[in-house]
This record gives C-alpha cells, structure tokens and sequence, in this order.
C-alpha cells in the first residue's frame, strides 16, 4: 500500500520532471536543430555527391568521397596538425589560465590591473591578430629577428612562419597568446563559484593558502576544469579564423588544418561534394574525440 | 509583398548613399576628364559614344543595341568595389545608366575581396545568383559557364556596338571560343619596380637579358643590398618569377602543351626546369629577401623592403604603382623606376618569342546570369545588362575617370599616351608590344591545379622540393583536373 | 598583498603557544612565500609584456601613414603622428556601423544567456531519461564547423525573407553560441551544492521557483563568463555578418574595414584605427563588469 503510493509519487515526480525539462530546453533545442542540425543534416547528405557546388546537376555517387577521404594524405595530415594543435593548447592554455587566475584570486582586487591588461588579447579579432603576429614575426624588422639579431651581434632572421615545422608551432603560441586569457577569466568565475564558507573553514583549520588551493579549490573546480579542456580541445579541432588571416594554410600546407583544407575545397576548388565529406568527416572525428574526451575523465557527478 | 517592399527600400538607400558618393568624389574626376578629353577624344574617336547623343538625352542613342524596355525592371549587380577610387567610378556608372533608363533600378553590392568567391559559390549554390557579376576571368569563369551561371554572349558582342577592346582582352573573356564577359577592371602588366637612387648610385643599367640582370643582382648583393624585393607567403607573388622565366624560355609553347597534358606536354618540360632551376639558383645566391616565404604582400611586406631602401627590384603587378603613389609621392617619384622582364639570349637566338608578358588583360569581367523561373534566357533583362556593362561601365567618362587613377582600360587607343604616370608608360608600352598576355597561372590553372602550383612555388623557394619534382606535382594535379571534367 | 599579510596573522596567532620549532617552519615558510610571490610577480610581468606589445602595435601603428610605417619598421614611435586615419575612420559612417553591432551583439546576447540557461538547468539539475542523450548531442552540436552552415543558413534566411537585415544575424549567433553555452553552464550549475535546492524545494519552492530565485542568481559567474566569451565572439564574427548583409547602411563594425581595403590596396594604419576603435568599448565594459567575476571569493578572504 505505501509502497505503491510512493511508486506513484516517483512516478508523478518523473513526469512532473520530464515536463519541466521540456519547457526549459525547448527554445535552446529548437534554434540548434534549425541552424546546426539540419546544416549538418545536408552537410552528409552532399557528402554523397560529386558536386561544384554551384551547378544544379549533381550527380550520386555514394561512398566515393568517403572512399577517398579515407586515403586522403592531404586530410590526415591535417587531422594531424589539429592533434598538435589540440595537445599544445590543452597544455599551454589551461595550465596558464589557471595559474593567472591562482595569481589574481590570491592578490584580489589590487590586481585588476594586471587582470585588465592580460584579458585584452582575448578582446582582439583575428584579423588584428593576424596583422599584429604577421609583422611582429617578420623576417624582416620583426621582434624576434630584431632581438636575435641583438643577440647575435650581427644580422640574424629567424624565420617562424616561413618554414615546415615552425610555422605549426607558431601558430600554435598565437593560439595560446589569443584564448589563454579567457580560461584566465573562466577559472577566476571558477574560484568565484566556490562557496565561501568552505574558503572560511579552512583558514580555521589552519590552512595555508597554498593547501587551501591544492586540497580543496583544485579538486572543488573538477568539473569547470574538464569542461575548459573540452573547450579547448573542440576548440583546437575546428580552429579556422586566425590560421586563415595569417598563413591559409601554408607554407606548403604546413599549418593546413582540417577547417582550412575544407573550406578550400568547397568554397575555393569547386569541390563542395568532397568538401563535405571532409566537413562530415571533421564532424565525426572532433565528436568521437570529444566524447571520449568526457568519457575516459569521467567526474563524479550527482543530480 | 515583404520582399517588395525590402527591394524599394534597399533600392532608395542605395541611391541615396550613391549620390552621396558622387558628391563628394566626382568633382575632381570630372575635373580631369574635362582637362583631358581633348586629347583623348581624337584617339578614342572609333571607340567612344556619338557626341550628338547628349541633346536627346540618352548616351546611347544613336547606337546600334538592343532597345530596352520601359516595363520596370531591377538588375542585381555584385562586384567587390568596396573602396575608392573603384567605388566612386563603378557607381558613377552606374547612375549614368539608370538616369538615362530610370525604370531599370540596378542594385550594386560591394563585397569584399577576400571572401568573394565564397560568397558567389553560397549565393549561386542557393539559386540566388547575382544578375550580373564581376569575376577575374580564367578558370573560375570556365567553371561558372558550366554550370549555368554565365550566358554566351557571343552573337550579342557581333551583333551589337561595344568598345573595340584588345584582343588580348577578348580572349581573357572568352572560354571555348565563346565569349563570357564584358571587361571593365583595365589591364594589369606584370614588370620589374627598381630603385633608381640605388641603381644611379652603384652604376647599373636597366638590364635587358637575364644574364645582365644577374650580373646587376650581384653588384647589388656585394653592396649589401637585397636585389629582391619578394613575399613569398602570398605564393602568387612569387609565381610571378615562374611565369616569367617559363615565358622567355619558350614563349607560350611549353606552358599551352603542359595546360592540355598532350604532345607531351608537361610542367617539367626543358622550360619549366629551367625557371625553377634557375629561381633556386637566386634563391641559394641570397637574390631574395631571407624567410621569403614569411613575408605576406598582401600585408605589403614586400613593399616594406623597397621603402626602407634595402632591397632594390620588385617583380610585380602594375598595381602597385598607384599603391606607392598613395603611400607617399614624393618618395614614389624620386626614387622608383620599372623596366620589363629582360630577355633570354639563348631562347631568342633559337627563335622564341620574348614579348610574351605576364599579367591581365581585363582585370575583371562582367558574366550574366538572366533567367527566368524556367530556366530559358531572360533576355530583356540580359539585354539591359549588356547596354549597362558595354556602354556606361566601359563609356568615355568611366574610362577617364579610370586613366585619372593609373589604371589602363582594356580598350583599344588607350596606351603610353593616355596615362601620366612616367612608370604606368612603361608598363603600357610593354603590355600594348606583348605578342601576347598569360594570364596568371593562378588565375588560369582549374582551381584544384591553382592550389598546387601555389604549394610548389612555396617549395621552390624555400628550396624544398627539386624542380623535377615540382614539375610531377603539377603534371599530377592537371592530369587528375583534366580527368575530372 | 592582502594574501601574505593574512596568513602571516594565522601563522603569528598560532605562534604564541608554540614551541621554536614550529617558529622554524614558520619562518621557513615565510620565505617560500616570499619566493613563490617573486617569481609569481615576474611571470605576472612577462605576461604583461607579452600581452600589451600588441595593444602597444596596434595604436602607434593607428598613428602613422602607411608610408612612414612600412619605411621606419612597425615597433617605431610614430614621427610625425598623423590623426588623420581616426578622422577619415569616423568620416566613414563608423558610428553607424558601431551602433548597429551594439544592437545585434545586445539582442542576441541577451537572448542566449537566457536560452542557455533554461536549457542547462534540467540538463545540470534533473534526472531525466534523456538526459544524457541530450547533453552528448549538445556537446556533439560544438564540433560542427561554421562554414558548412552557411549555405543553409543563407537559404533559410532569403527564403524567410529576412535576408540582408540585422534580424538575420541574430538566429545564427544565437544558435551558434548555445551549444557552448549550455555546456559551460551545466558544468557551472553542478558545482552549486544540492543542499541549497533541497532547502527551497522544503520552503514550497516549485521548480520554476527554484531556478529564477536559487540557481539563476548563483549562476552569475557562470554567466558572466559566457558574456565575456560569446561577447566578444559576436562583436568580431565576420563570417555570417559578411554573407548575410549586403546593403552598406546595415552592415555591423567586422565589415567596416572592407571600406579601407580593395583588391589591390590596403592602408593598413587606417584599419588599425577601425580596429582600434573596435576594441575600445570592450575593454571599457570588461572594466566596468570584470569585477562581477571574483564576488564569491572576495567576499570570504575580506571576512577572513
């Protein structure tokens, strides 16, 4: 008798809890599913044509692209650049972001110039950014070369963006220098976030600041934590902007990036069906590893 | 209805920001064309409109064209004409058309340059292409017209009056043995910027040959100098270099025979392996600038290093020369001079062609798209773009306008005389002597093919690939875009 | 240096009763401190370099000809300094532009953190059994590349008719920043304790109760992050605003520079200054509500 009352509450409140959850992610689901899932919907779609995008004949041809995508070196070298890309800016962003934000939320409101004044590369667009690097970078009349030149006592270029391997790893700094300090911001509204009385009862017990941080902030901010690596992470794996306005790519194809390479396939060769099936391709690669990504850090969560 | 009423506004704001425009920019314009029209006009006499047509009120009367209609009608017109002085002359064109056809409202849109061909392929992918828009020829072009989105205009252009442009121009335009586009941009020559301060002072003479610019390379080299002025990020720039060695080793022979693959046609034929040999070679002599492949000129980079005095040449297109004159004037004028391409000794004693020049003849063209819902040619419609891209965009004070601004239209009777400029002089008379004019292989190559070449050129100075090599990765591109189509 | 000064207080209160030892360790870790502030503060200056040269760049540079900085090099004081790119910038409509980006950037904004919000609150508060299905396909949503949205998104608009004007811009950067979004706020909602949620729901709060009194208002941080992040995202988005606008007198701030910049021509200082201009407004409205982002912890080392 009790129990099946109590069954009929939990049943009651499941249904009183599908509702709810209805009526708030209803207009968040609705816009998604017009502007990104039908997109990517056709996206697959195409991807199984031979197509110049802007001919009204296109013809079937299946898995071709597919076929072709899988022994495409042009692609799976750029998969491989995002991989680089991703490591290292999963390594260099979110490592600093946290130590600026340790820094200011140590110091307080006497460091808000420092906070002021490091947030400001995130408020660039790219195009300023890519100007600025461009130059900055040059071979000629650049920072770097001008001081290794300093260095060296006679005329000495450095050339970061001009050559294989270090025009990858170029972009990877600027990248760095570019989100770092949003992850600055994320984590200080992660500090912020942490209820005060925990901040309070630890100084009672004694606590430095440098345990508070180690012991409770650190394992406190799990789950902002795992959220910015996966920001970081699709962020990296989809990059396109700032890699665009600065190198396209290049030199020979040395900084291509999946994005990049799509976008030239489909917008610039006439090859929009392949470049779906890239744009598809990249869809299922970044998800996959996403996914996995929340998987394999699973943090322990309650409702 | 929306849609309508969406169109009138746009419409009056256009008009409204275009008269703005007019007002403000036309009056030293039509300042110069008044000062110069007397010695255009005998010149350009065959070409230009009939005097008599300003009593009736329509520049065309008198002319052989289509008769338009009187029913309203709007023209949607993309071109990239973002910024002056493009801008105040293309939309100066086109209110001379509408004033004298006041029921066509043509709707001018400037997009922006970078992203251009992104926004053609979304807007004709959607089915909404442009009317009319503005292309710059070559591979693109063929593409557009295969797939629907650019009318044959040939039977038109014999049947009507047009502007007498150079035959190199109509080929530019034409794909096929059909005609495509009306051109309308002025043609771009492709030729040697020089320092002359830096020439006077370690005694160099303009160079003729290859091998007397390599002697001048060296002198300038040992000087301290960068012979070079190159920024090799942009790719086309030094592609430049390519195509000219290519062109003096075998006029167009080797490069039409690598183009179609056949008769043994191949970018690793004698003439390609030379340019690329030969570039290498200057490359490892230190002719360039160091980290060449860094510098971007679209950032001006290259530029850069002409006007800090340490490089001495510039290989580039005739752009430029209105580019420095912006920028600063004085300096422009006192200091930098332009000579063609030298020529190649052996290759000429062999026979070879050595006036072939680099560069374009149209600049940009004009394609129509005018269909009706059934997909059969609107031809009323295409008939009032014809009249607007031949004869307001292409008329008398349009091309003033344009020669008033350094750029050269692509119209028979313009030449070396009609411009001021000492160095657009230059590159007139080299372009008006050109047996003929390759268009950048950049912009001719099929798009896939474009993006190898590029790579390679990035190779090549960076001296990354062998010549041979760079030849096979081209072949291999053409071979898999010929098969392709 | 309110941090040292306080812990200093703590040690110095436990030291009272304390024998030398721990007197020893004390002053021992005094001296770590002190260290750990040193290099702290010249990380903290290297930052500072790294992130003000640019800023340093982009102004000078907005003060030159084109000429004087291509011939002097890019890090040269300007000589003479030239104001005229600021004149010719703000001649241009550039408060026209400016204006319009406020009201796209301002609507839209708004719009998504309300949207995110709702959606991440059964996603973080509610078992449900779709919940994770849901949750993964919003993640998934955050891998799509723009680019392949345009083509659809360019139809739908023309078809809707809404093509060429502002209320274009709003679905795409709404929708767009949502996936992101709600991801971040989940993960921000779940760090605020259960505790809370069950005292109000014992006080007879409903669930819609709960959310605009409990977790809306302790979601601030969150959603002041989320401001900052698609704020400035939005205020630079070149890509939709160029395909989905055409007419000049509706185009937002990123289009603005293609007015100084032709096929062949670039003044480059005169878009510095455009850029410049830009970025003004965001630094200032990053100072004014920055400090929205520290409330939590700040309001706990004061009391300590």
């Amino acid at each position: 008798m009790s129990k099946g009352k109590k069954e009929g509450l939990a049943q009651a409140k499941a249904k009183s809890t599908a509702k709810a959850a209805t009526v708030f992610l209803l207009p968040a689901l609705l816009l998604i599913a017009i502007f990104i899932v039908y997109p990517v919907i056709d996206t697959f779609a195409i991807s199984g044509y031979k197509w110049n995008g802007i001919s009204t004949d296109r013809i079937f041809i299946g898995f071709e692209n597919w076929k072709t995508l899988i022994h495409d070196e042009m692609f799976w070298k750029s998969f491989r650049h995002n991989l680089t890309v991703m490591v290292f800016s999963i390594l260099l962003q979110i490592p600093i972001g946290m130590l600026l934000a340790t820094f200011l939320d140590a110091g307080g409101k006497k460091f808000n110039i420092f906070k002021i004044i490091w947030f400001l590369p995130y408020l660039m667009s790219s195009v300023a950014i890519a100007f600025l690097f461009i130059y900055a970078l040059a071979t000629n009349g650049g920072i770097i070369s001008s001081l290794a030149t300093l260095i060296n006592g006679k005329r000495t270029t450095v050339d970061l963006l001009g050559t294989s391997p270090n025009a990858l790893f170029t972009v990877i700094g600027v990248m760095a220098w570019q989100f770092t300090p949003f992850y600055m911001v994320y984590f200080i509204a992660g500090y912020g976030n942490i209820d005060t009385s925990i901040y309070e009862a630890a100084i009672i017990d004694g606590a430095t600041r440098g345990q508070y941080i180690r012991h409770i902030a650190i394992p406190l901010l799990g789950p902002i934590f795992k959220t910015a690596c996966t920001m970081s992470l699709i962020g990296s794996l989809k990059y396109f902007d700032m890699i665009w306005n600065m190198t396209q790519g290049g030199p020979s194809g040395s900084t291509e990036l999946m994005a990049t390479y799509m976008y030239k396939l489909s917008f610039q060769q006439f090859n929009m069906g392949y470049g779906s099936c890239v744009a598809a391709g990249m869809f299922v690669l970044i998800t996959a590893i996403a996914l996995l990504f929340n998987k394999v850090f699973k943090v322990k969560e309650d409702y | 209805m929306k849609n309508k009423f969406l169109a009138v506004l746009f419409a009056s704001v256009l008009a409204v920001t275009t008269l703005a425009g007019c007002g403000s920019s036309s009056a030293p314009a039509s300042g110069t064309s008044d000062s110069k029209s007397s010695e255009t006009k005998t010149e350009t006499t065959e070409t230009t409109t009939d005097t008599a047509s300003a009593s009736t009120g329509k520049q065309t009367d008198g002319k052989n064209l289509p008769t338009l209609t009187t029913e309203p009608l709007e023209i949607l017109l993309w071109d990239i004409a973002t910024d002056d002085p493009g801008k105040s002359t293309q939309e100066a064109a086109v209110q001379r058309f509408m004033a004298d056809y006041p029921n066509i409202k043509v709707t001018q849109v400037h997009q922006q340059n970078d992203n251009y061909k992104q926004q053609l392929v979304v807007a004709m992918s959607s089915g909404q292409c442009p009317d009319m828009y503005m292309h710059w020829g070559g591979g693109p072009m063929a593409e557009y017209y295969k797939s629907g989105h650019a009318i044959d205009i040939t039977d038109m252009y014999a049947k009507y009056d047009h502007p007498e442009f150079i035959d190199a121009a109509i080929a530019q335009s034409s794909y096929d043995g059909k005609l495509l586009a009306i051109p309308f941009g002025g043609l771009s020559g492709c030729d040697i910027y020089y320092n002359k301060t830096i020439f006077a002072e370690q005694g160099i003479e303009v160079p003729e040959t290859i091998d007397e610019l390599e002697a001048a390379c060296e002198k300038l080299k040992a000087a301290g100098y960068i012979p070079f002025s190159l920024a090799n990020a942009s790719k086309w720039t030094g592609s430049m270099y390519y195509m000219y060695l290519v062109a003096r080793h075998s006029g167009n022979a080797e490069f039409d025979a690598a183009y179609t693959q056949e008769n043994g046609g191949s970018f690793n034929s004698p003439a390609f392996i030379y340019a690329a040999e030969k570039i290498q070679d200057w490359v490892r002599k230190g002719y360039f600038p160091d980290g060449v492949n860094s510098l971007t000129a679209d950032d001006n980079q290259d530029r850069a290093l002409m006007y800090d005095g340490s490089a001495a040449m510039m290989l580039h297109g005739s752009w430029q020369s209105s580019g420095m004159k912006n920028d600063n004037e004085e300096w422009y004028t006192q200091n930098i001079g332009v000579f063609r391409f030298p020529e190649d000794t052996e290759a000429k004693a062999a026979g070879v062609p050595q006036n072939v020049e680099i560069g374009t003849a149209i600049g940009n063209g004009f394609s129509f798209n005018c269909f009706k819902e059934d997909g059969s040619i609107d031809q009323e419609k295409l008939d009032a773009c014809y009249v607007l891209a031949t004869q307001y965009y292409n008329d008398d004070t349009y091309n003033q306008m344009q020669v008033a601004v350094g750029a050269i239209p692509s119209i028979k009777g313009y030449g070396a005389d009609t411009v001021d400029d000492p160095n657009d002089k230059v590159v007139a008379n080299v372009f008006f002597s050109a047996s003929n004019v390759q268009l950048w292989y950049d912009q001719y190559l099929p798009a896939s093919v474009t993006e190898v070449h590029k790579n390679c050129m990035t190779e090549l100075f960076g001296l990354e690939k062998t010549p041979e090599e760079i030849g096979a990765e081209e072949d291999a591109a053409m071979q898999k875009a010929i098969a392709e189509q | 240096m309110i941090i040292t000064h306080e812990s200093e207080q703590n040690m110095v209160a436990l030291d009272n009763n304390q024998d030398t030892t721990i007197e020893n360790e004390y002053r021992k870790s005094k001296i770590k401190s002190r260290i750990a502030w040193t290099i702290a503060f010249i990380f903290a200056l290297i930052q500072l370099v790294l992130t003000l040269t640019p800023f340093f760049f982009m102004l000078i540079n907005s003060f030159r000809k084109q000429f004087d900085m291509l011939q002097q090099g890019v890090f040269h004081l300007p000589d003479p300094w030239y104001f005229m790119n600021y004149v010719e910038v703000v001649t241009h409509g550039f408060f026209g532009f400016f204006f319009r980006s406020v009201v796209v950037v301002g609507i839209s904004l708004v719009l998504m953190l309300i949207i995110s919000a709702f959606a991440a609150y059964p996603l973080a508060r509610m078992n449900f059994k779709l919940n994770p299905f849901i949750y993964a396909t919003i993640v998934a949503m955050m891998s799509v590349p723009m680019h392949v949205t345009l083509i659809p998104i360019f139809k739908l608009t023309t078809n809707i008719g809404i093509y060429d004007s502002l209320k274009a811009l709003i679905g795409p950067y709404v929708a767009f920043a949502l996936p992101m979004s709600v991801f971040i706020l989940t993960a921000f909602m779940k760090t605020i304790p259960r505790e809370i949620e069950e005292s109000a729901e014992i006080d007879g709060c409903n669930r819609y109760q709960n959310f605009f009194r409990m977790i809306l208002p302790l979601s601030k941080s969150g959603l002041s992050t989320l401001a900052i992040y698609n704020g400035v995202a939005m205020w630079n988005e070149f890509a939709f605003a160029n395909t989905l606008i055409i007419t000049p007198s509706k185009k937002t701030l990123p289009l603005a520079l293609g007015q100084f910049k032709g096929e062949h021509s670039l003044d480059i200082p005169i878009i510095l200054a455009v850029l410049t201009l830009s970025v003004l407004p965001m630094i200032s409205l990053f100072i004014i509500f920055q400090d929205k982002l520290v409330k939590g912890m700040m309001a706990g080392a004061v009391k300590g």
